[in-house]
């Protein structure tokens, strides 16, 4: 009951905030004669969008088809060769300075190059959020599965259990908690990849109709644009720290625990 | 069984070339079954890296171990092994920690949560068996890794510094532990440490090792009747063997 109430309150200063934020935003166009093509109010983002909706909602089914299933290759791509380079010392002299490199390049710089080569599809734009998201999995995954303490790769050891065993009992629940570093922080990256991939070259998605109705002085629709694309962010955010909470419970606690 | 376990010139260089380093040897040390033997020294001096050799889990540079006139060429596993930092997984209670011991040996669970239950009830864990390490104080960890280490009834126990990180009561709590299942079970224990008193209070023998590279200065017999509780520690040959011990130390500069 108690955790409860310091919940809400804590909960209240947060909407507190953003009620005070939204007002002042509200009540400062008219204050300081903002023209509309400039900064548009709440009110009218909210009422123009609406008429808007249909589209609004169909591009977001699409930007998050690009978003979930490149996030996804990534996901599976980085965790799988995450694991081969920590196991591998060849891959490790190899692959992983390698992967450490290119991880200095901006990877949305290919973006056009992509375009070019696979079109406006949706293939182009997957292979963006893939490239976005798979090198924080990837070398997150390699400092999760090289950091086992000594004393546990002792203690494995002298049981004579096999690499499999070892692997599913001690190596990969060890490594959780440093993957999913990884894995939220390509899930902030994967909407910004799909997104920009779209401002480039698309005829459909949140990225496309921001480009769009910018260019037609609609900065009430690209607020629009832009309140939906938060809206799948968060959603995919949202999801990976409930995946965390649900697969690493005893981390969550422990984090809790030490403060 | 006499010399159950045979050290020969053992030793071991870290690195090569400029960045060699001398980390120990070499040593030759003979070991009875059902001995408890300290492995005493100062920080630094290749006792732990000695221990490590003995059970298989680091290569030597040189020389032998042997086992019932067998050679260790790679980790053994009928040993139990505890370190200073414990080896509790935090995703696991205290009792799944028991249990990971007994499925990494792919041993059968079942038979043995009769003496999960007493190894735990042994030293007052009984109540905490469904929580989770970081819920337990650092003596509370390392009993319950103490229980981990033994589940499996081992021949052989080495045991690196698993009470450097306690505060003095839990160290005492602990030690008459340690002391109450050897007498009990009479395993073979390795027991390296820097506590002179803790050696000389366990142990059948003290092995005295010196500053880098270690070499083993001398072997004290300790002649005293166990169980060593308080009487014991305050009797004067108790005394004389610490004394003893503190002197070849002072003598290398370390204390």
């Amino acid at each position: 009951m108690k955790k409860f109430i310091k919940w809400v309150f804590s909960g209240w200063m947060l909407i507190l905030f953003f009620i005070g934020f939204f007002l002042f935003w509200e009540y400062s166009i008219p204050l300081f004669d903002i023209p509309r093509y400039i900064l548009p109010s709440p009110s009218e983002i909210v009422l123009k969008g609406s008429a808007d909706l249909d589209k609004l909602i169909y591009y977001t089914g699409v930007t998050a088809l690009e978003t979930v299933l490149g996030y996804i290759i990534a996901l599976i791509l980085g965790v799988g060769f995450g694991i081969a380079i920590s196991f591998s010392s060849i891959l490790r002299r190899t692959l992983y300075p390698f992967f450490v490199s290119i991880e200095m390049t901006p990877k949305i710089a290919f973006a056009p190059l992509f375009i070019s080569w696979f079109g406006f599809g949706l293939m182009p734009k997957v292979i963006i959020v893939v490239l976005v998201c798979f090198f924080p999995i990837v070398l997150n995954a390699i400092l999760a599965f090289n950091s086992l303490s000594n004393e546990l790769t002792l203690f494995y050891q002298s049981t004579g259990a096999s690499r499999l065993k070892t692997f599913f009992s001690i190596r990969l629940p060890a490594a959780l908690p440093q993957c999913f570093v990884g894995f939220k922080y390509a899930a902030i990256n994967a909407t910004v990849g799909a997104t920009i991939a779209e401002f480039i070259g698309s005829d459909k998605g949140l990225g496309f109709y921001i480009s769009i109705v910018t260019g037609n002085m609609r900065p009430d629709l690209a607020f629009a644009g832009i309140f939906f694309l938060t809206v799948l962010g968060l959603t995919i955010f949202g999801f990976v720290t409930m995946m965390e909470k649900i697969l690493i419970p005893w981390h969550i606690s422990m984090k809790r625990i030490n403060k | 069984m006499k010399n159950f376990i045979e050290v020969t010139e053992l030793k071991k260089v870290f690195g090569s070339g400029e960045d060699e380093v001398h980390a120990f040897g070499p040593a030759t040390i003979n070991i009875n079954s059902g001995e408890f033997v300290s492995v005493l020294g100062p920080s630094g001096c290749g006792k732990s890296t000695l221990m490590l050799m003995v059970a298989g889990l680091l290569d030597s540079t040189s020389g032998k171990v042997e086992f019932e006139k067998k050679l260790v060429n790679g980790p053994k596993t009928d040993i139990g092994i505890m370190f200073q930092d414990n080896t509790l997984v935090p995703w696991r209670t205290v009792k799944g920690n028991i249990e990971l011991q007994l499925e990494l040996r792919g041993l059968n669970l079942k038979d043995y949560q009769e003496q999960i239950n007493n190894i735990l009830k042994s030293v007052n864990l009984d109540d905490f068996a469904d929580r989770f390490p970081n819920e337990l104080s650092g003596g509370m960890q390392q009993r319950a890794a103490f229980c981990q280490a033994m589940i499996h009834d081992p021949k052989i126990i080495l045991l690196d510094e698993p009470l450097g990180k306690l505060d003095a009561m839990t160290r005492e709590k602990i030690r008459a532990d340690f002391q109450k299942l050897w007498m009990v079970k009479k395993p073979t224990v390795i027991f390296v440490t820097h506590s002179i008193e803790e050696a000389v209070q366990l142990s059948n023998r003290v092995i005295l090792i010196t500053p880098r590279p270690g070499k083993i200065d001398r072997e004290i017999k300790i002649d005293l009747p166990y169980p060593r509780d308080l009487n014991v520690k305050r009797s004067p040959k108790f005394a004389e063997y610490v004394n003893s011990i503190q002197e070849v130390f002072h003598k290398y500069g370390v204390i």
